[in-house]
């Protein structure tokens, strides 16, 4: 299992580098001029070739590139060029928000999920299934910033009951609990039909399953069967869904942070981007791409713990 | 199992009903929405107009404009003389201003905020607005000398833009690069509290401040607190105003305007004297734009009152002239010269030119296309604008190519030799500064993008810029822009207007505009409850 573990580990560090260099080339290939982003539209070249030199933009890429991971070794991401802030305190400023919005979305659209897709998948085939069935695919269908809007109508404006413009406090708060709804809702409905749909086949599998039929033979309750017999063996691939969608959510997360203005790490991203923060751009792909390397780990471990066959391969 | 979550999903709808009335009995602060955020707060190191919009709340110039865009006023100068030679400015400044910290303002931070903006050493992307600079020096405790080498007509106005803010010393020598970003300290009638990049700027009443310019009823502020918020979505943003979970905003999709209107007690507002100028400008060296038959065409070929109309929901105004009606120094001949809308005549001209329609319907001359390339930034009203100017043109076989490119890229795509004409929007305040900006030979190739370079031009755009009274000044820009117009150089489209859309909960706004900043002071504006 540690060995397991460790391997998987030691994987991330050559896929981290890729990371950094396609970042740092995407980020130079864009014909994008900082300088010139921050000089203006009235700025003569003069004056951007001064900022140019200021930003160290006039060294050779490859200087710029180890200069970068120098630094990134020593733990410094380097320093916003908008407004000299250190990336790493923005970073550190804006993951809380981040891990608190997804918190908030699948503490809801994970247990909503499986509990749709396992009694779509009980009641087979009747009206029950097929309207839980339409919703998910209503809710895989759905575009996030759509829904986003959605529910900002519905409940910020025509029922006016809820906070929509960024966070209003911290998620253990009254004031925060109420800012996080709506984003919450946005980014975990995306993330219920995906999940319902996957639980719904993996009881279905499991329950015509010769383990099962023993189980009823014996006697069990139905709740015992579905709960201990069938949804715990249907959970292998609900979990590596989960962990994959995970991902897929930091993806998500950009989108309502912008729509909501959550002062998370998605709009962090957006930002940088659309200023040519270069420095700050790279540190927040570099955020990103971790957490998904990371989650994937994860579910990597989780899927060795919960199938003993794995641990072996 | 299906009870309890319907007994949780009940207590939820609950809690949230419960919670409405802490959303809606929400007091202070004013909040202020936004689409965008500046790079930095320091006056001298950003051109964005995000920043000159709270920079004129944080801090104060010495001479202000009136809301006719033309009047200037005294700020924290009382009175102002100028020499006959048109080369040195006395200015009486005001001896009981403080800073936000309390300490007392002095000819010595005035002296040092405006040597900062203007000296070269400084790198400031802005420092020429302050004018061939001689010297700049105190006389006594309360007497400032701005001496130029040159006399420089356009000098107050360009006091009165943000650039020119008087900053404590002490604050910017102890924050160095974060000055403006970690803090700020200035005589404004908000003061600097918190800056969270991207998403908000808290701002709290500056409790010495009742120094206000007379434009003003009352000249200190009456807000305890100022929260300027970021919202890049628009829709997010009309509904947020919608549902009054802020106050005001100048930032609203014209689309949004006439159901704003129609909310009970929601103030929208236009600044008649607004100027947020866009046009189109050609560079004149450029194989097919470098022809003046071609660029008439297209002034005559291209329905500007349409794309008001259409692209701005009638909320926009046709530019009439190379520049807005409410600039200082507006030449009315010159816009009678300009080309009126005309296809027939745009037609014939071409024609008259020797610009025949080709087999495809694009016209030919000397084996030439008549055809062009646009660039521009991917913004709300550009992709519309060339849009509809592609099909105005396509009716009169002239065949415009279109690239727009996001914002990141646009200014580095602009600044190339790669196009043959660009869309720009910029704001102003003199006709004088607008036209010695865009067409001095000097200024090639940004933001001169025309590459126009003309003597004639350059020697009146100096007179004007060097004019000692006003009639000079005047008749020698209007020349300029005779000749402008005569040239076909620009385009001009759309005067960008202003609008500010204030909730029921405030009261005395009243829309400014000064490059770009819709509240200007924030002085007069009070909030009900």
């Amino acid at each position: 299992m540690l060995r397991h573990t460790l391997q998987r580990l030691l994987l991330v560090l050559p896929v981290m580098l890729g990371v950094l260099l396609i970042g740092f080339l995407l980020m130079q290939v864009v014909p994008t001029d900082p300088a010139q982003v921050r000089a203006g539209p009235t700025a003569t070249q003069d004056v951007v070739q001064a900022i140019r030199e200021e930003l160290g933009l006039n060294q050779p890429l490859w200087k710029q590139f180890a200069i970068y991971i120098g630094r990134l070794a020593q733990g410094d991401l380097g320093v916003s060029i908008i407004n000299n802030v250190p990336v790493t305190q923005e970073l550190g400023a804006t993951i809380g928000p981040t891990l608190e919005l997804m918190l908030a979305s699948l503490v809801w659209a994970i247990p909503l999920g499986m509990l749709l897709g396992t009694v779509g998948a009980y009641y087979r085939g009747s009206l029950l299934d097929r309207a839980i069935m339409a919703v998910s695919v209503g809710g895989v269908s759905l575009p996030v910033f759509f829904l986003g809007l959605g529910l900002i109508w519905l409940f910020g404006f025509k029922y006016p009951i809820l906070p929509f413009t960024g966070r209003t406090g911290p998620l253990w708060t009254w004031e925060g609990l109420q800012g996080v709804i709506l984003p919450a809702l946005t980014l975990g409905g995306v993330f219920v039909g995906p999940v319902a749909r996957m639980t719904r086949t993996s009881v279905l599998d499991e329950l015509g399953a010769d383990h099962v039929r023993t189980a009823r033979a014996k006697g069990l309750g139905e709740s015992t069967v579905l709960l201990r017999h069938t949804l715990r063996n249907a959970l292998v691939p609900v979990v590596t869904l989960i962990g994959l969608q995970i991902g897929f959510l930091l993806g998500g997360a950009v989108v309502t942070e912008s729509v909501f203005s959550w002062p998370g790490i998605g709009r962090l991203a957006v930002g940088a981007i659309l200023s040519s923060d270069l420095p700050m751009a790279q540190g927040t792909i570099i955020v990103l791409s971790l957490g998904f390397i990371l989650i994937n780990l994860a579910v990597d471990v989780l899927y060795a713990v919960l199938d003993p066959r794995v641990r072996g391969a | 199992m299906m009870k309890r979550y319907a007994l949780l999903l009940a207590g939820a709808a609950g809690a949230v009903l419960a919670a409405a009335p802490a959303v809606a009995q929400q007091k202070a602060p004013l909040s202020i929405l936004r689409v965008i955020d500046a790079d930095n707060y320091d006056p001298i190191r950003s051109t964005a107009t995000a920043a000159a919009e709270v920079m004129y709340m944080l801090a104060d110039t010495l001479v202000t404009v009136d809301f006719d865009m033309k009047t200037i006023k005294p700020g924290l100068a009382e009175s102002w003389t100028v020499s006959p030679d048109g080369k040195t400015y006395s200015f009486k400044i005001r001896k009981d201003v403080k800073f936000c910290d309390g300490r007392p303002m002095t000819i010595d931070d005035v002296v040092y905020s405006l040597k900062r903006w203007t000296d070269p050493a400084n790198k400031s992307p802005v420092s020429f607005r302050g004018g061939p600079v001689k010297d700049i020096r105190a006389e006594g405790d309360s007497t400032l000398i701005y001496e130029l080498k040159e006399p420089y007509s356009d000098l107050l106005f360009q006091m009165a833009l943000s650039f020119a803010s008087v900053v404590d010393r002490n604050t910017v020598e102890k924050l160095g690069q974060n000055f403006g970003v970690q803090g700020f300290n200035g005589t404004g009638p908000y003061c600097w509290v918190k800056w969270t990049p991207r998403q908000e700027l808290v701002m709290k009443k500056n409790p010495y401040y009742n120094w206000g310019p007379p434009i003003y009823k009352d000249p200190k502020p009456q807000i305890d607190e100022i929260v300027w918020k970021i919202i890049p979505e628009s829709n997010t943003l009309m509904a947020a105003i919608q549902a009054r979970q802020a106050d005001v905003t100048y930032y609203m999709p014209y689309i949004a305007l006439d159901t704003m209107q129609r909310i009970p007690g929601m103030t929208v507002q236009r600044q008649e004297n607004y100027i947020y100028d866009i046009f189109m400008g050609f560079k004149v060296d450029k194989p097919v734009s470098s022809d003046k038959a071609i660029r008439e065409a297209v002034n005559m070929a291209v329905d500007k009152q349409a794309i008001a109309k259409a692209i701005f929901f009638g909320k926009g105004q046709v530019l009439p002239s190379l520049l807005n009606p409410a600039v200082l120094d507006y030449d009315k001949e010159s816009a009678a010269a300009m080309p009126k809308h005309d296809p027939a005549g745009a037609a014939k001209l071409l024609d008259e030119a020797g610009w025949k329609p080709g087999a495809d319907g694009i016209r030919e001359k000397d084996g030439k296309k008549a055809t062009f390339t646009v660039y521009g930034i991917r913004n709300d009203v550009n992709p519309r604008i060339s849009e509809a100017m592609q099909a105005d043109l396509r009716k009169v076989g002239i065949d415009l190519k279109i690239q727009l490119w996001d914002a990141t890229v646009a200014w580095g795509k602009l600044a190339t030799q790669e196009f043959d004409a660009f869309y720009m929007a910029y704001p102003y305040v003199t006709a004088t500064e607008a036209l010695n900006l865009y067409f001095a030979s000097r200024q090639v190739p940004t933001p001169n993008r025309m590459n126009w370079k003309d003597p004639k031009t350059d020697e009146l755009l100096k007179a004007a810029a060097t004019a000692t009274d006003d009639k000079a000044r005047k008749e020698a820009i209007g020349a300029v822009q005779m000749q402008l117009t005569d040239a076909n150089v620009w385009v001009p489209l759309v005067s960008q207007p202003l609008w500010v859309v204030a909730g029921d909960r405030v009261e005395g706004v009243r829309a400014h505009g000064i490059y770009g900043a819709g509240l200007y002071k924030g002085l007069d504006i009070k909030l009900k409850r």
